[in-house]
């Protein structure tokens, strides 16, 4: 059996648009669920996501362990052996307390990709495949979050090519989840359950699409 | 740790279109190349053959999928093992034009990415000047570009011209000018704004059929073109062979047309591109037993030097021709597999239309 590692926020979390922080989507409803029962008896798909989380950096208000740098080294080493790890993250690194460029962030999950390069939680010690995955943009009203996001919707649309760039150069797999679904008018950047069944489905796709030996 | 900004150079690549000359890396060559090779095969299966990994294989699929090269199938779930996805050149990533010189016509044809005729005409030639800057074959070659809607013409690869051995010496003898060639693939690439490539027309005929036809597989096979003359290439590992003298047998449809004008019969009709003759009756039989012979005798001489199990016979003349000489061949032979050749609209002129793929798009 194969295992995929699914790295991401709220929007990994299943967080409802529009809702408090507790209410989240059942297993079966957010990506992750969809891509477990897409991708059927032979991957077992590991969900870690946390909301709030950035690339690297600590968040001096929700918390140090927001920093998806520090906890990603524990996670990998605690699911090991890992044939390949999915990273969608970057929307909160959009907030004003962190005021960094899209550039910037695609430099964040470079670092994410170093790590994991590094401790090569792979089959037999060897790096997993890796599989970038740029958060859809958000909409130009985040509602109540508009102070926090300023500036963020802009710079999120910018966040696919600065992604795609990233995987590129250090050749990982990419995929553009802006390209299957939007963010939910509810919040601005959440994704709803219509949207959580599509990218599941089409992650999926691109996992398959990978191409993965019979023997396992 | 040290850390650079990534290398946005891919990204212009792509910004820049089909039509910026840049220099294809050799991993995309050879992708492009095993698809055209091996339609609808994995990235998996890609990485297999190339011994790429299975990022990096991601990553070219990914950009040749965004210039529009390459496009992805719907995922093929077998009983056992992992869904495949199949990738395959797309048919309209590129287009090139190519023009057939021959003795008697002129061919211009458009091809698509994966060989497909999507354009094609003919013109007289004129054996006193073979290549003619004239208005009628500029003419043909802006047809066949306007063939495309607008959109696409941008998708146009090159121009690939190919020239009988023989012609262009004998117009300089008979005008004094060996450079009508190059002038008119200067004039050519001038008006299209486009490069052109010219190659031997028989050679071209080999390589397209190398390239969409029924070569496809083959590592070596025989190849004999049916035209005015019969020729023949050696093709070894790819590599396409050319015999030394230039002795062509005068086998082809020039000895055809001289056993119908014995006959006082009319002989129009087999220098048109018609699928179908009418029946040309005892001249046609016995210019086919002469043509068998003489097919036979050079294979039989041939094997006694190289091996092969395949020949190939390419000629834009009607199918059942090929068949015969081919079903002929096969009984003679019983070890060496014949097929008439899958390109039949204008051999040379596709061939000649192959070489700008091949230059931009290919491994060599």
């Amino acid at each position: 059996m194969r295992s995929v590692l699914c790295y991401g926020d709220s929007n990994t979390h299943g967080q409802i648009p529009g809702r408090g922080p507790l209410e989240r989507y059942g297993p079966g409803e957010r990506w992750p669920g969809i891509l477990r029962s897409q991708l059927g008896s032979d991957w077992y798909v590991i969900e870690e996501g946390l909301s709030g989380r950035t690339t690297v950096h600590d968040d001096p208000i929700e918390g140090a362990h927001k920093n998806g740098r520090t906890y990603l080294r524990p996670c990998l080493q605690s699911h090991a052996t890992l044939d390949l790890v999915i990273i969608m993250l970057g929307t909160n690194d959009l907030k004003i307390r962190f005021n960094k460029p899209p550039s910037e962030v695609a430099m964040g999950i470079g670092c994410l990709v170093y790590d994991i390069k590094e401790l090569a939680p792979g089959p037999g010690g060897s790096t997993p495949e890796i599989m970038i995955v740029a958060p859809p943009p958000m909409q130009d009203d985040v509602k109540e979050w508009k102070s926090i996001f300023a500036g963020a919707p802009e710079k999120s649309r910018l966040l696919a090519l600065e992604f795609e760039v990233l995987a590129d150069s250090l050749e990982l797999h990419f995929f553009d989840a802006g390209s299957v679904v939007s963010c939910s008018e509810a919040d601005g950047f959440h994704i709803d359950a219509e949207a959580h069944r599509l990218l599941g489905t089409a992650l999926a796709r691109a996992v398959d699409a990978i191409g993965w030996s019979r023997s396992t | 740790m040290r850390f650079a900004p990534p290398n946005p150079l891919r990204i212009a690549d792509r910004a820049s279109g089909l039509n910026a000359l840049s220099v294809r890396s050799y991993n995309e060559r050879l992708v492009l190349s095993l698809l055209l090779q091996n339609e609808g095969i994995s990235r998996m299966e890609i990485g297999e053959k190339t011994g790429l990994s299975a990022q990096t294989a991601s990553v070219i699929v990914r950009s040749l999928e965004q210039e529009g090269l390459v496009s992805q199938g719907e995922a093929q779930r077998g009983r056992v093992g992992p869904p495949t996805i199949p990738l395959s050149l797309n048919p309209e990533g590129a287009y090139a034009v190519g023009v057939g010189f021959s003795r008697r016509r002129i061919d211009i044809a458009l091809i698509d990415f994966i060989g497909t005729v999507r354009f094609h005409t003919q013109l007289p030639a004129d054996e006193a000047n073979p290549f003619p800057q004239s208005s009628e074959l500029f003419g043909a070659i802006r047809q066949a570009m306007t063939s495309l809607p607008v959109e696409v013409r941008s998708r146009v690869a090159g121009i690939g011209l190919a020239v009988p051995d023989d012609v262009d010496t004998m117009a300089a003898t008979r005008n004094g000018s060996s450079t009508s060639l190059k002038a008119l693939q200067g004039e050519i690439e001038e008006q299209n704004k486009l490069p052109v490539f010219v190659q031997n027309d028989i050679t071209a005929a080999a390589g397209g059929e190398s390239m969409f036809g029924v070569a496809k597989p083959l590592n070596d096979y025989l190849f004999f073109y049916l035209g005015a003359r019969l020729q023949s290439r050696l093709i070894l590992n790819h590599q396409i062979y050319k015999g030394n003298s230039s002795a062509s047998f005068d086998h082809g449809l020039m000895r055809l047309e001289s056993e119908l004008a014995m006959r006082r019969r009319p002989s129009e009709i087999i220098w048109s591109s018609s699928p179908e003759w009418p029946d040309l009756g005892e001249a046609y039989s016995a210019w086919l037993g002469e043509c068998s012979d003489r097919l036979k005798a050079s294979i039989s001489a041939l094997t006694q030097f190289v091996e092969f199990r395949t020949v190939v016979l390419s000629s834009y003349a009607p199918r059942k021709i090929a068949e015969a000489l081919c079903d002929d061949i096969g009984r003679e032979f019983p070890g060496i597999e014949a097929l008439p050749a899958r390109v039949t609209i204008s051999p040379k002129a596709v061939g000649a239309a192959s070489l700008p793929f091949s230059s931009r798009f290919m491994i060599q």
